[in-house]
């Protein structure tokens, strides 16, 4: 990998300034009330929109239906289980737990 | 490190202060054993597309960014040009410019140090934790958002240097399907998070999208996914009050 610093330093200086940037003092803007409530909900929608393909697309790439896919049936007892405990090393342990198991049976 | 912390002379406080690093450190240790899969998978892809171990290790070491850095790597195994790999890096990383926007009001005043150090450890996982923290507490603290945010960086590492090792014996460790274990911690994070039929509104409007976009093919799907979802959850604002 010959440029394999410049990947090093390029994406080392973009993910920290995205972190910084609203910690720089002099900004020449300040954010509203309506800003700050849209902001509210950006982890929400940005999480989900990171874990959503994983559970209902990943059957893609691998030799599985849609319905039959472990991503989809663990996924859907993460939700379950989300919904009634409020632990995540549990809820986490016994969806993957589920996952390993139907990984290993098909 | 140290000097970002108070030191008192008051020994109540430093009793205080190690509390608070316990609370912190136990608080995000569910997420932080949850994040151990992904980077073992980081880890070891990084070996597969031809990264030695080191560079592998500093990647974590520096970049710390789970998913930028696992779709760094997929593109560095396809040859991808540097340019793909930054800009590909800058999209996934842009959701952090909103959660930097969130803290800004908390950190504003503090030294440069600390807010370098609370940038650099930034991530979804010690946002989350802090926020909880913020809404439960109603007061920020660095002590605590640090705490978090170093536990988070020493296990994202360590898992790292497991998947380099592993990498090197175990073949087509990137099939076990590790990327499950993102999932599933992202949704422990999101589902208790949602209290308001606005914030329901803009995580259905993000899934639903994302679907969508991916299944179409459509470039930057996760980052319009999540400009649908706020958007849908400003919009929907207004209903919550009427919903208790």
């Amino acid at each position: 990998m010959d440029n394999f610093g410049l990947v090093l330093l390029g994406m080392s200086c973009i993910t920290f300034v995205c972190r910084f940037l609203f910690f720089y003092k002099n900004l020449p803007f300040e954010l509203g009330e309506k800003t700050k409530l849209a902001l509210s909900y950006t982890a929400p929608s940005v999480l989900t929109a990171m874990w959503v393909p994983i559970v209902f697309l990943s059957y893609q790439h691998i030799e599985q239906s849609f319905f039959t896919s472990p991503f989809l049936i663990a996924g859907l007892l993460s939700i379950l289980l989300s919904l009634k405990f409020k632990s995540t090393l549990l809820i986490v342990m016994v969806s993957m737990t589920l996952f390993i198991t139907l990984q290993l049976t098909y | 490190m140290l000097d970002v912390i108070p030191v008192s002379k008051n020994t109540t406080n430093n009793i205080n202060n190690r509390q608070l690093i316990y609370q912190a450190s136990t608080a995000i240790l569910p997420l932080a054993i949850a994040v151990i899969p992904w980077g073992i998978l980081c880890g070891s892809l990084a070996i597969k597309v031809g990264l030695s171990p080191l560079q592998a290790q500093l990647m974590s070491l520096f970049v710390f960014a789970g998913a930028a850095q696992l779709a760094s790597l997929t593109l560095l195994g396809t040859s991808g040009a540097l340019s793909s790999i930054l800009s590909s890096t800058f999209i996934i990383s842009s959701r952090h410019l909103l959660y930097s926007a969130v803290f800004r009001e908390h950190v504003r005043n503090s030294s440069m140090m600390v807010r370098c150090s609370i940038a650099f450890f930034l991530t979804d996982e010690m946002f989350a934790v802090t926020c909880a923290y913020l809404e439960k507490n109603k007061s920020f603290s660095y002590l605590y958002a640090l705490s978090t945010g170093i536990t988070f960086y020493l296990v994202w590492n360590c898992s790292t240097f497991v998947g380099i090792v592993a990498g090197q014996f175990i073949p087509n460790i990137e099939d076990l399907g590790l990327e499950f274990a993102i999932a599933t911690t992202f949704i422990a994070i999101v589902t208790p998070s949602i209290k308001r039929f606005s914030t329901l509104m803009s995580v259905l409007a993000s899934g639903i999208s994302v679907c969508i976009l991916s299944i179409t093919g459509i470039e930057h799907a996760l980052i319009i996914a999540t400009c649908i979802g706020m958007a849908t959850g400003f919009l929907t604002a207004s209903k919550d009050k009427s919903n208790g």
